[in-house]
């Protein structure tokens, strides 16, 4: 396993076996604290309503070395390597609320805000309404109807909110909140505060499905099962590997 | 390794959920009470490679990126203004708003406050007061020798005085509405005041358009459901408990990096 024995020495990390074991250990080291990070984002988020789980997503990297002596054809080392965090984008349930401003997306679709870095998108329905009795997140920033602000006046009474988005009161209907999709959900910029930035169209969905005074929670049950999953899984990880350094170590230099 | 200190954020996150939990419990017995709830937000990301990144010359694509969250925040504690059960007391004194607006409160110093508990009673002088003795708005003094007092739908006030059959309207209560009456900053004691958010209040007569009526002999109660609550708090617990399950993995990978080396 000495150095000498290794031709190639212009690829970096290369140079010796023993160093390559090392930093394919590191990688994959380095691989699990991003999915730690990852898991203890979601994790923390599992109160957040609208919140979407992710994974993160790791891939190969290949790297080949020149045969040493004894060998035959190319050697290839293989490294852990950040492909992408995936963001599933499937429906969480439902949990009512009771608030009229409450509003929860079932199916496909997100709500436009506009704040005052331009329009961003949200799952997260909890809405009030301002001093101006405007429509806005909890941040205070304006939810869109199809005209733009929703106004809504003491004497509108109750506000009903049908499945369609349209906004009524007792003088008739107000507005309809303009419910948006994307071509690819994947790609839009989580910015938090529950809000997407995006540059994709966003499109109209014609006929989306709200439900007033509920939110969408964040797929707790799912977290929580992937979470048991996963510690089973990085405890039964970490025993093996304990097992190795320990025997590792006893071998005599 | 962001693992340890965005699980702390969970954490406490939790603990206010918590918290928060518990005053509804607390006041469930307290009148015109109105539950509030923690709704939370995740906090900023950390972009290592943005959704939408070319990964080729040729215009293709990455299919997602790698953001890394930095945990959680709690974005605001509401209150939700549903109404509560009336609850029948049979005190005269006693008077539930059902439906939208707030009875007005004068304080000690003089400003206004408002309330929805309607759990009220007189002063030595005879007037309207609130329990901690603070004069309901516009002021209402009861005429002595008064052998009973009726409070219409309406909100007007009627006393029958000793060797008069006939009950005089003796004043006129008024609730006040708000364009956000979840804005509104609670300050103790069943008392809300007015803010910049919650909109300028806005004074009208119960029964007419967009104010709830008033129902002598009843208190509204506290719309806290002692189910949602220990539901809420079974929730909260279990993800506080996950939370920390993190902090303690995260600090067990830390451990064993720094086992490597020797």
């Amino acid at each position: 396993m000495g150095a000498a024995q290794v031709r190639a020495s212009d690829q970096k990390g290369s140079e010796d076996a023993m160093d390559n074991s090392l930093l394919v250990s590191l990688s994959q080291q380095l691989a699990s604290y991003r999915a730690m990070d990852v898991i203890a984002n979601n994790i923390a988020n599992a109160a957040t309503p609208g919140f979407k789980r992710e994974t993160a997503k790791f891939e190969e990297y290949v790297m080949r070395l020149q045969p040493g002596e004894g060998q035959r054809g190319l050697q290839s080392v293989s490294f852990v390597k950040d492909a992408g965090i995936l963001r599933d984008t499937s429906q969480g349930t439902l949990e009512k609320t009771g608030a009229p401003f409450d509003i929860a997306i079932a199916g496909n679709g997100y709500f436009a805000v506009q704040t005052p870095a331009g329009m961003r998108y949200t799952r997260d329905g909890h809405f009030s309404l301002d001093a101006a009795g405007q429509i806005v997140t909890s941040d205070g920033h304006i939810v869109q109807g199809d005209g733009g602000a929703i106004t809504i006046t003491p004497d509108d009474g109750d506000i009903q909110i049908a499945p369609d988005g349209t906004v009524s009161g007792k003088t008739g209907q107000l507005a309809r909140l303009r419910v948006v999709e994307f071509a690819n959900d994947r790609a839009l910029m989580k910015e938090g505060a529950n809000l997407y930035a995006t540059d994709q169209a966003a499109n109209t969905v014609a006929a989306p499905t709200l439900r007033q005074g509920m939110l969408e929670s964040s797929r707790m049950i799912e977290v929580m099962r992937a979470y048991e999953a996963t510690a089973t899984l990085s405890k039964s990880h970490e025993d093996l590997k304990r097992q190795a350094i320990e025997k590792l170590g006893r071998m005599p230099a | 390794m962001r693992a340890l200190s965005i699980a702390s954020t969970g954490m406490l996150a939790q603990q206010t959920n918590v918290e928060v939990i518990a005053n509804n419990l607390a006041n469930m017995n307290t009148t015109g009470f109105k539950m509030s709830r923690a709704e939370f937000q995740d906090l900023l990301y950390q972009n290592i490679q943005s959704p939408g990144a070319q990964t080729s010359d040729t215009g293709t694509y990455a299919a997602s990126g790698i953001q890394i969250g930095a945990g959680v925040r709690t974005a605001a504690i509401y209150r939700v203004t549903t109404q509560g059960d009336l609850k029948s007391t049979s005190n005269p004194y006693d008077v539930a708003i059902q439906g939208a607006g707030f009875f007005r409160i004068q304080q000690a110093d003089g400003t206004d406050a408002y309330t929805r508990a309607g759990n009220f009673g007189l002063s030595p002088e005879g007037q309207l007061v609130t329990q901690d003795g603070l004069l309901v708005q516009p002021g209402i003094a009861i005429p002595q020798n008064t052998l009973s007092v009726q409070i219409n739908a309406q909100g007007q006030v009627m006393a029958t005085v000793a060797g008069n059959a006939t009950p005089q309207t003796v004043g006129q209560l008024e609730l006040t509405r708000f364009p956000n009456e979840a804005g509104l900053n609670a300050i103790g004691g069943n008392l809300l005041l007015e803010t910049p958010s919650s909109g300028a209040p806005q004074a009208g007569v119960p029964g007419s358009v967009g104010y709830g009526t008033i129902q002598q002999g009843f208190l509204e109660t506290a719309n806290v459901n002692s189910v949602d609550e220990i539901t809420a708090l079974i929730t909260a617990q279990r993800a506080y408990e996950m939370n920390s399950k993190v902090v303690s993995a995260a600090d067990q990978m830390l451990q064993n990096t720094a086992r490597l080396g020797s």
